[in-house]
């Protein structure tokens, strides 16, 4: 089954009168589970393609499919609602909010989805907050975190909800190669046990050459 | 919710200057709100104070008497059963009392004034100007200095309960130059234009009360009858003091239509005191009885310009400060909204809808709000309560003729707090809609990659 699916997609980036074409015609699909790296040098379309995905954006034209729904046919609050129950997102410079501490960041997208009664919630972050190995941090506040153990806290609220798909835009860029290597094991050892999909990008080599599936991205458009 | 109002309330602790210098804001307009308005109302009150002791009961029954078409006197002709029908339909009354009205010269030896005067009978009107107090000598005998064991004042206002003894205020005492024991001469005009003069005691002089007192003497009403050669069933006026004076429309109402249905020709209603009625009544056609259903109201309608003044002042008061506060929330709230732009892009990424975004900014304006506007509150009150027990005295004359009073007097009013707080509270609410607004319908995209 496919989580993900792009038919002749392209994006344009209007900039006053000019018109910036970020992606020209985009095929791929994913399928659930898979393990996926969007490889392609600065300016290629990734981020493009992974807000497309992330229901951040839509389409110029062609068609995005996730999780069985096209999103070009979505208003604001189901792309919203698509966002907070489907994908899991986790940003290149973290993202956390500030002034809650570790459990509170996590326990956020729970909140929102309003499904859970308050002693789920909390078995579901200590869950995943013992997942990414940060059991002793519960009450730290991102700023008293280094850099791989926020991006550790970030893994974690991608997955509280138990998301269809991961998206990552260069979750390693702000991270030490050793620090970098260490957050890639934990999404590929998530994505062993638990079957989620992971779609990152990345313009590391090293990386890159972990993926199982490698969609690498010029000029917006898919080369191979 | 519970989540959004904590991320609000820490964010504020966070960026504590900006936070301190909006709230010390709202307070400041706040307190200055509270003063104001307990201000006003503590003018008001103590119009409504002075006049009911003075010049009016919250609802009096008087009228005008006319022998012939050019004549007017204040008089109530056949009061009696007038008074009946108004016993029996004002049950809200705590208590109903007459008095003669008239209006001469007080001479003493050196000078004289003219000044309108009560003829009353004081046995059945303790309550209403039983308290009021003797002026202290030194007000207005010139150069006088208590000496020890000496009491600062004299006089026993208790005394005009017997004929031949007057009352009235230091400010006219010392015009004339009189003090208690002093004899002076009434003299007032009658309707055959004689002049009827007769001697009377001064019995106690009264502590100024502000620009109603100089309005006011009180007679006692054996003088006053023998002075006007008042008939016994003829009255200045009945005076009806209510249990609560918030009565005073329904009673007035009332009476109106009681007196009427009864065969008596009222006069149109005019809020003017009598004593500014005379020309009025004097020009028009109608002779004998008319009866004259007025309030306390109506009676100091010449203090309304103090209201009215007072009532704009807070008003342009109130726009200028609170144009400056919403404007201060906006801009604060703004700067904060910019500078959380990443996290707002985060927050809609993670699946925070617009609306959401909108509650949680303003959540943080209505925190910031509330937490002010009640500590300002809690301080206006307090400094209101701390001038109010301080019994500040009012000097300066002008003065005195504004707050009509002798000392600063405030009301702290219940009704007037909540007025404060939902008015700034609204207003804050209202200016800080625009950039809650603004931060909702930003796009997350772009959002999220902004860079502070
Ligand atoms: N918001 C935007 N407005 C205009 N042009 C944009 C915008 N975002 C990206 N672009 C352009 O689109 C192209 C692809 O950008 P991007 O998707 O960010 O690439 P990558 O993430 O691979 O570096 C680039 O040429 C970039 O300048
Ligand atoms: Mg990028």
């Amino acid at each position: 089954m496919n989580s993900i699916e792009l038919n002749a997609v392209t994006k344009d980036y209007k900039l006053g009168k000019v018109v910036v074409p970020a992606l020209k015609g985009v095929h791929m699909q994913v399928s659930s589970g898979e393990f996926t790296v969007i490889a392609g040098p600065s300016g290629s379309g990734k981020t493009t393609l992974l807000n497309l995905i992330g229901c951040m954006d839509t389409p110029t034209k062609g068609v995005v499919k996730v999780a069985g729904q096209e999103t070009g046919k979505l208003k604001e609050t189901e792309l919203t609602d698509l966002r907070l129950h489907k994908i899991g997102f986790i940003f290149q410079s973290f993202n956390l909010i500030s002034v809650l501490d570790v459990f509170d960041n996590v326990e956020f997208p729970l909140l929102l989805m309003k499904s859970l009664s308050k002693q789920e919630r909390r078995e579901r972050v200590l869950n995943y907050v013992e997942k990414v190995g940060l059991s002793g941090h519960l009450k730290h506040r991102p700023n008293e975190l280094s850099g791989g153990q926020r991006q550790r806290v970030a893994i974690a609220r991608a997955l509280v909800t138990k998301p269809e798909i991961i998206l990552a835009d260069e979750p390693t860029a702000n991270l030490d190669s050793k620090t970098g290597q260490t957050i890639i094991d934990l999404m590929k050892e998530i994505n062993k046990t638990d079957q989620t999909t992971f779609l990152f990008s990345t313009h590391d080599h090293q990386i890159m050459e972990q993926a199982r599936r490698v969609i690498r991205l010029q000029d917006g458009t898919v080369v191979s | 919710m519970l989540q959004f109002l904590r991320i609000a309330a820490r964010n504020l602790i966070t960026h504590q200057t900006r936070t301190l210098l909006i709230g010390g804001a709202v307070v400041a307009v706040t307190v200055i709100l509270v003063f104001l308005l307990s201000f006003t109302a503590g003018i008001q009150n103590t119009i409504l104070r002075n006049s009911t002791a003075l010049a009016s009961g919250h609802v009096n029954v008087a009228g005008f008497y006319k022998l012939s078409q050019t004549s007017s006197a204040p008089l109530v002709s056949g009061y009696k059963p007038i008074l009946d029908l108004v016993k029996k339909n004002v049950p809200e009354a705590a208590l109903f009392y007459t008095r003669i009205k008239g209006f001469g010269k007080v001479i003493s030896d050196s000078h004289s004034v003219s000044l309108p005067m009560w003829g009353i009978d004081l046995k059945n009107e303790k309550d209403v100007i039983g308290h009021l107090q003797l002026a202290k000598k030194s007000t207005y005998i010139e150069n006088y200095k208590t000496k020890e064991g000496e009491s600062e004042v004299e006089g026993n206002l208790q005394d005009i309960e017997k004929p031949g003894n007057m009352a009235f205020f230091a400010t006219h005492a010392k015009k004339l130059k009189v003090r208690v024991g002093d004899t002076v001469t009434i003299s007032v005009p009658t309707t055959r234009n004689i002049y009827n003069t007769k001697d009377v005691r001064i019995a106690a002089v009264l502590a100024d009360m502000g620009m109603m007192s100089s309005f006011t003497t009180f007679m006692n009403e054996h003088d006053m009858r023998e002075l006007y050669q008042t008939p016994d069933d003829t009255t200045g006026q009945i005076m009806i003091m209510l249990k609560n004076p918030n009565d005073m429309p329904a009673v007035e109402e009332r009476l109106r239509k009681v007196l009427t249905q009864a065969g008596h020709a009222l006069m149109d209603k005019e809020e003017q005191p009598y004593w500014m009625k005379f020309d009025r009544v004097s020009g028009e056609s109608w002779v004998g009885q008319r009866i004259d259903v007025t309030t306390w109201k109506d009676e100091t309608a010449y203090t309304k310009w103090v209201m009215s003044l007072l009532g704009a002042l807070t008003f342009v008061f109130t726009a200028v400060l609170l144009t400056i506060v919403v404007l201060g929330m906006v801009n604060t709230l703004w700067m904060a909204i910019r500078e959380r732009t990443s996290e707002i892009g985060t927050l809609r990424a993670i699946g925070l809808q617009r609306r959401q975004v909108l509650i949680m900014f303003m959540l943080e304006a209505l925190l910031l709000s509330v937490g002010s506007i009640v500590v300002g509150i809690g301080v206006g009150t307090l400094i209101v309560s701390l001038i109010s027990a301080a019994h500040i005295s009012v000097e300066s004359e002008a003065f005195q003729m504004f707050v009509m009073s002798n000392v600063l007097e405030f009301k702290i009013d219940t009704g007037n707090l909540i007025l404060t707080f939902s008015l700034v509270c609204f207003f804050l609410v209202l200016g800080s809609l625009f950039p809650s607004y603004r931060a909702s319908k930003m796009k997350p995209v772009s959002a999220i990659n902004h860079v502070n």
